[in-house]
């Protein structure tokens, strides 16, 4: 049947709630007009009506449709705009779009992630998909680095996954302040602590250009194999739909054939970190 | 391939009947050579058969350099007369992108559907034509509806597509199939003479293969020596049939307008963040020769690159792609 959606148009969604995560991420809940299903890992265009609109990686869990939530830090004109933004507004969804995490190559599997800043929202989703998914899970280890301890989003996360059996976390920052018991240094130096079966393990890593280029050189001197490495990918994605050309890095359209790649898919691409 | 024919005249007066139904688009002379113009009564003894080629490529009648994408428009019935393969061929890859089976464009594909396609096939080349050198043929045998050979007073008119069959049999029900082989092997024979033509002037040219393996192997040194002459403007992807990057702006009511963007102008790549893999000159230079040579063939069935040599005769730094690709054969 011949697909007549028009591809550009959004679907409305009501922002009900604004959650102030860090100093320069919120994140906002979103009702969308109608259920609204994505995989862990896909991304959606969000707007802001005569703004503008960016792509994100939903933060909330996968399995809800009627509600949506998308952490989104302050980094340009349009997240700013969003910054600003109060409950009972009407943004625009488009998506969701791309390829998201395979959770079924997981299965049996221990998983480690490695996410830093808010890298950590994609991460939120694909650990709520996990925790539902347990039984077929052999252990999850989430390490996680910010800059500080007040940039260390969604707190409560931790103390709730600590609780769950299989499930593992620890968290580093880069610069000490008053109150931190836990790690101090990139979060590359968490994987010193942590013991994994890395023949029956993959690792997902999501976080800043040059987190995910060191993360994934430690992960391939760990013993980890090329295609063992998921990672997420952020590129200027306009369109989503494959077809404006910002988000093409060789070959591919990270928009369409990612944003989740392996390292074996991209390794001989040129320029992935910047 | 099925053949008819029709008097010239015939033809004429045939288009001058299809213009109270159609908006016809050909190619016609003017100042600087030809290109696609509306037609006009006046103008149809002018249309331009078998010469390559309009000044601008096909591409700005199904990708209009800006439009409101979120409001749907009643495209009306188009012919499209004098299209050169080269863009036919252009056209190709573009319908991939653009129709493809996930995110078909539905403006995009309403005018497709409501434009017939009338190529003509070139006899004799322009300097800077190079589409053999690709694989492409100076005249066309797919995606085009129909095409035309203007000889001694006679439209000779290949069948390509069933809506090309039934535009014919509608608009010239008389015209019998053609069988003469003495006019067959006329075109024929003009085929071969025009692609003997491209063979020697492109000779040492390489393919689009081995174009992509040298271009991928090139050195830094010569991506900066020659993107020294290179200002951005975007006239070489702006002129492209094949080159349909765009930008999305917002407007109020959730409105998106479409507009044309070209990976030369600065910040195409930029994100949020200020990271921009293409911020110096001659990455973005080089960006646009692997898109077409390496990147893209990896991707699409179709021709990145058609060899239709606009991109030679639009840039204003004087940049010859196929020097460069000369001196990296060397």
């Amino acid at each position: 049947m011949v697909n007549e959606r028009n591809i550009y148009k959004p679907i409305m969604a009501s922002l009900t709630d604004v959650i102030d995560e860090s100093p320069l991420i919120k994140t906002f809940v979103l009702v969308p007009e109608k259920g609204f299903s994505f995989k862990t890992g896909q991304f959606i265009e969000l707007s802001v009506d005569g703004i503008g609109e960016a792509p994100f990686t939903p933060s909330s869990s996968p399995l809800i449709t009627e509600k949506l939530e998308v952490t989104v830090m302050k980094t340009g004109y349009v997240t700013e705009c969003m910054h600003k933004l109060k409950p009972g507004v009407l943004m625009g969804i488009r998506g969701p779009f791309g390829r998201g995490y395979p959770i079924e190559n997981f299965y049996g599997k221990e998983v480690l992630i490695l996410g830093g800043g808010c890298g950590l929202a994609p991460i939120r989703s694909l650990l709520y998909a996990l925790e539902s998914v347990t039984d077929k899970l052999e252990k999850v280890i989430l390490c996680y680095g910010s800059k500080t301890p007040s940039d260390c989003i969604y707190k409560p996360l931790f103390a709730r996954l600590n609780k769950i059996e299989k499930f593992e976390t620890y968290r580093t920052v880069d610069k000490f302040e008053e109150g931190w018991n836990e790690s101090i240094g990139v979060v590359t130096s968490l994987l010193n602590k942590i013991k994994m079966n890395i023949e029956k393990s993959v690792a997902v890593v999501c976080g800043p250009p040059i987190m995910m280029k060191f993360g994934t050189i430690r992960l391939l001197e760990m013993g980890y194999q090329e295609d063992q490495i998921y990672l997420s990918m952020e590129k200027n994605m306009s369109c989503g739909l494959g077809k404006c050309g910002h988000c093409m890095m060789g070959e591919f359209f990270v928009c369409k054939d990612g944003p989740v790649f392996t390292y074996s898919e991209l390794k001989d691409t040129p320029d992935i970190w910047k | 391939m099925q053949y008819k024919s029709i008097k010239k005249e015939e033809w004429d007066n045939a288009l001058e009947k299809l213009l109270l139904s159609y908006a016809i688009f050909a190619s016609i002379p003017n100042d600087s050579g030809q290109d696609y113009e509306e037609l006009r009564p006046v103008d149809i003894s002018k249309i331009i058969y078998n010469k390559p080629k309009p000044a601008t490529s096909l591409k700005s009648f199904f990708l209009p350099v800006k439009e409101n994408v979120t409001s749907e428009k009643a495209v009306k019935e188009r012919i499209l007369i004098g299209i050169p393969n080269c863009d036919i061929e252009g056209l190709s890859i573009i319908d991939e992108i653009y129709l493809d089976k996930d995110f078909p464009d539905i403006n995009y594909r309403e005018r497709r559907e409501n434009t017939i396609l009338i190529s003509t096939d070139c006899i004799g080349i322009q300097e800077h034509c190079h589409c053999l050198t690709y694989d492409i043929k100076p005249f066309a045998t797919s995606t085009a509806d129909l095409a035309l050979i203007s000889l001694n007073g006679t439209m000779i008119i290949r069948i390509i597509t069933g809506k090309g069959e039934g535009f014919v049999s509608t608009v010239f029900p008389a015209a019998m199939p053609l069988k003469d082989e003495e006019i067959l092997s006329a075109v024929e024979k003009e085929h071969h003479a025009t692609e003997t033509l491209l063979s020697s002037a492109n000779k040492g040219l390489p393919d689009y293969k081995k174009t992509g393996i040298l271009v991928s192997g090139a050195s830094t040194d010569l991506w900066k020596r020659h993107s020294a002459r290179c200002v951005s403007c975007g006239a070489c992807t702006t002129i492209c049939p094949t080159c349909t990057c765009f930008l999305l702006i917002d407007k109020p009511g959730f409105e998106k307008v479409k507009q044309m963007d070209a990976c030369q102008y600065p910040g195409f790549e930029r994100v949020a963040g200020g990271e921009d893999g293409l911020f110096v000159l001659q990455n973005r230079f080089r960006n646009r020769y692997m898109c077409k040579y390496v990147w893209k063939p990896g991707k699409f069935k179709s021709t990145a690159c058609t060899g239709c040599g606009r991109c030679i005769e639009a840039c204003i730094g004087k940049i010859n792609k196929n020097e460069i690709f000369m001196e990296l054969a060397k």
